[in-house]
């Protein structure tokens, strides 16, 4: 190894290895490569030791690729360290057939590499026959009107096909193909039949969805609803795909789920609409074949009393957009507004209509009409009832009932309500300004308002402290020494004018003992000078020379009679507390 | 008590303690709007309704804001014929006093005499509309001095917090009922009431000429309004169904 030939080719040996072990590159694979029409396969793109974006796959003729997500992973294989970025899609067949997914160009750091993946697509092993899932499964719509009129209902079939043998879960989801607008409402499906049909010696298994559609406009609405279901599929002879297949079976594995969304012709329907010309002066917008049908009652009655018209329309239509007929404008009569009966059946609307014959000359009702467009005929039918004969009496000579129909859903029943309304309100006590602002949106209120919340902050404020003080022993005989001390000081002063000397210094004793007994939370017991010291050394020197000064003097070992001594002491006292005090 | 009640009497106690706070008037401007009054009820009286809708709307035009004057231009108006306009009036009236008994009887009327339909409430909105803004504005702020005083009493008197404390959830609830009342009455702002002026009125599917017709509306009808056009369509509900009519055909009722 001395040798420094040998030397450089190790080295330049180990820096190749370790450069293989870092080589950045592009996979493609497809799993399995061989799968029925009814099965589908997951595709990765693994970008090994370097970083990718999903690359955008060509759309393929029978196969349908999505794109499912990506995830990364890193291996550590004899203390070296691999990562891959997998981008997966799934692969749905549409026709049996070989296929050649890619190339793909997918760009990586540092270089970019063309991939591709077969793949093989064969017919079920339970029918030989199908070439493509449309052959299988499909949806057919059909109208039983091609031309219909604007608001004329028409009924759309939609048929859903499923080849004899395919077995799916039960559920049909409709998503699109239906014209978003101009459409009256949300088309509601129902499953009518369910029947087995034999289509080019095929068997199949029919069920037939039906909608009645209507619209609001003229023109040509196309419907191509796409009507997806889930195909169950058995795994027994398929392979796994593990965790990278994004659709698993059945808790065991025995069986799964493909959502599969069928083929369907496009419905052309052109909605023709309601012509103006010839139209007649009492249409009011009926479309659709009706029939017409007048009652009305009490039909003897005084001038000035109300008779019910109830007009009933009935037949196949657009029976929820009529509006009432109408009557002549007649002198003879008041009438008011039309309103509609709730009526149990769907193939009928009743309006009530009060009208009032206001004069005893009146013989009859005249004759109503009611115009709409017949779509059978394409052209517009009219439909008259009446005249009806009726008997009235002339007015009594009194005020006339003021009569009104209660127009609530509630209340149908014809209702006297009063003979006037209720007469004028006396004359205001004080008279009120509509520019004068509201009490409450005055100033003075507004601060006044803030009054009690502010009332009540205080309040919690203090109580708070209140309770801190409670909770705080030592807290509240700390605040409590520099009171007690003054109160001390006060005595001593009262003393020293009486120049009491025993009482003085008795009192500046206790003044010391009861400030730092408060201060530093003692007991009377514990109150010595060195405990003092020690818990406020900055003013050792100070207390110490007042303990001492005032406890010699207090038992005669000093001499302290003289009023000046006693007053520098204190001052001297007062000086220290003040002192103490600072102290945090 | 009814609670209801009780909210009244509290609402009524208020605004009456707070009167004494008003401004005395000038004795000199109420002769006058005083004359006017009594001049529209002798016109009213006399059958004359053109003259008494004349000087009512002159109070009003003035700045007179009192109920009996929105209350009686509306009776002239209906005895005039303009059922619309007495709609309109007896309905702002109704607004600021709901539980009027007169106000409510005539806009009942006068809807029945139109053939319009009354406007729906749930029983929530029913509630919340037998106090007038102002009052639901009153009995908030009496729950509120009361709920302070009460938490008030409760950091003061120590034994009784636990009592006073429980005893402040009730002005507490009462708050929160006031502001929904206030929020009750707000949402004629929001979603103002109208009035049917044109006779034949009709909604429409869509809000654009020649749109399939959907409904008529009586005259005088009150309607909601639900949602507006730029291009001057409004979008109402009467009798549980909506459809569009032009600004034109209605006259805004609500403040």
């Amino acid at each position: 190894m001395r040798n420094p030939l040998k030397i450089r080719i190790l080295i330049a040996a180990s820096l190749l290895l370790m450069a293989s072990t870092f080589a950045a590159d592009v996979r493609m694979s497809i799993e399995p490569q061989l799968i029925s029409l009814l099965d589908r396969a997951v595709l990765k793109i693994e970008f090994i030791d370097t970083q990718g974006n999903a690359a955008r796959i060509p759309e393929i003729e029978g196969l349908r690729i999505q794109y499912q997500g990506q995830r990364s992973e890193t291996r550590f294989v004899n203390l070296k360290r691999s990562s891959k970025v997998i981008h997966t899609y799934l692969v749905t067949p549409s026709k049996v057939g070989d296929f050649t997914i890619g190339p793909i160009t997918c760009t990586y750091k540092g270089g970019q590499k063309e991939v591709t993946a077969q793949l093989r697509v064969i017919k079920p092993e339970d029918d030989p026959k199908a070439q493509q899932i449309s052959e299988m499964l499909f949806s057919h719509i059909s109208t039983d009107r091609t031309a219909p009129y604007v608001h004329e209902p028409f009924h759309l079939d939609l048929k859903v096909y499923i080849r004899d043998g395919v077995q799916i879960d039960g559920n049909f989801s409709l998503r699109g193909g239906i014209p978003k607008s101009g459409m009256k409402g949300d088309l509601e499906w129902n499953i009518t039949s369910k029947e087995q049909v034999e289509r080019d010696g095929i068997i199949f298994t029919v069920y037939t969805l039906r909608t009645l559609a209507k619209t609001l406009t003229a023109g040509t609405f196309t419907f191509r609803p796409e009507v997806q279901l889930n195909v169950i599929i058995p795994r027994q002879d398929r392979r796994s795909y593990g965790f990278d297949d994004p659709f698993f079976g059945d808790f065991f594995g025995r069986q799964e789920t493909r959502p599969i969304v069928l083929d369907c012709n496009a419905l052309e329907v052109t909605v023709l609409p309601v012509p103006m010309e010839l139209r007649p002066a009492s249409y009011t917008g009926g479309v659709g074949t009706f029939g017409f049908q007048v009652g009305l009652g009490p039909k003897q009655v005084k001038a000035g009393e109300p008779i019910t018209l109830k007009m009933k329309i009935s037949g196949k239509g657009n029976l929820n957009q009529i509006t009432p007929p109408t009557f002549e404008a007649d002198p003879n009569f008041k009438l008011y507004e039309a309103r509609i009966i709730p009526s149990k059946n769907p193939n009928e609307i009743i309006f009530e209509q009060v009208i009032i014959p206001i004069s005893d000359s009146v013989t009859n009702i005249p004759k109503i009409a009611f115009s709409y467009f017949n779509t059978q005929t394409a052209d517009f039918r009219t439909l008259t009832q009446g005249p009806f004969p009726i008997h009235v009496e002339a007015m009594p000579q009194q005020a006339a009932q003021i009569i009104a129909t209660v127009p609530s859903s509630i209340r149908q029943e014809t209702e006297i309500l009063g003979r006037d309304i209720i007469y004028l309100k006396p004359i205001p006590k004080k008279w009120k300004t509509s520019v004068a602002l509201a009490k409450y949106r005055t100033k003075p209120f507004y601060i006044a308002l803030a009054f009690p919340a502010l009332l009540l902050l205080a309040m919690a404020g203090l109580s708070a402290h209140r309770n801190a003080l409670a909770n705080n022993v030592a807290r509240a005989r700390r605040q409590k020494a520099p009171k007690a001390a003054r109160k001390n000081l006060r005595r001593a002063e009262h003393a020293l004018r009486k120049k009491d000397e025993t009482a003085f210094y008795g009192e500046l004793w206790d003044t010391l003992t009861t400030y730092f007994g408060h201060r530093l939370n003692l007991a009377p017991g514990e109150i010595t000078l060195s405990i003092v010291l020690a818990r406020l050394p900055q003013q050792a020197e100070a207390i110490e020379s007042l303990f001492n000064t005032i406890e010699q003097r207090r038992y005669g070992i000093q001499s302290g009679g003289e009023k000046k001594a006693m007053k520098n002491l204190l001052k001297q006292t007062t000086t220290t507390l003040r002192q103490c005090e600072r102290v945090k | 008590m009814n609670p209801m009640r009780l909210l009244i009497l509290l609402a009524m106690l208020l605004s009456s303690s707070s009167s004494y706070a008003e401004q005395i008037p000038d004795s000199k401007i109420d002769l006058q709007k005083s004359a006017l009054f009594l001049e529209a009820q002798a016109a009213y009286d006399g059958g004359d309704y053109a003259k008494a809708i004349d000087l009512y709307k002159k109070l009003v035009e003035g700045g007179v804001a009192n109920l009996a004057v929105e209350y009686n231009l509306a009776n002239a108006y209906f005895k005039n014929g303009n059922l619309s306009d007495a709609v309109a009036h007896y309905r702002r009236a109704e607004y600021a006093a709901p539980r009027d008994p007169d106000i409510r009887a005539n806009l009942r009327f006068a809807l029945n005499a139109a053939g319009a339909t009354e406007p729906y409430s749930s029983l929530i909105k029913r509630f919340l509309g037998t106090l007038s803004q102002n009052e639901w504005i009153m009995v908030a702020i009496g729950a509120y001095v009361i709920f302070t005083l009460l938490l008030f009493l409760g950091l003061l008197i120590r034994p009784a917090k636990r009592t006073l404390t429980k005893l402040s959830l009730l002005p507490a609830a009462i708050l929160l009922i006031s502001a929904g009342g206030w929020w009750h009455w707000q949402q004629l702002y929001t979603q103002p009431e109208w009035v049917v002026i044109k006779s034949g009125t009709t909604a429409l599917f869509g809000p654009i000429e020649g749109s399939t017709a959907h409904y008529k509306v009586p005259l005088a009808a009150l309607v909601r309004q639900r949602s507006t056009d730029a291009k001057g369509w409004i979008e109402i509900q009467y009798d549980g169904k909506n459809g569009w009519v032009k600004i034109d055909d209605i006259h805004r009722v609500s403040p």
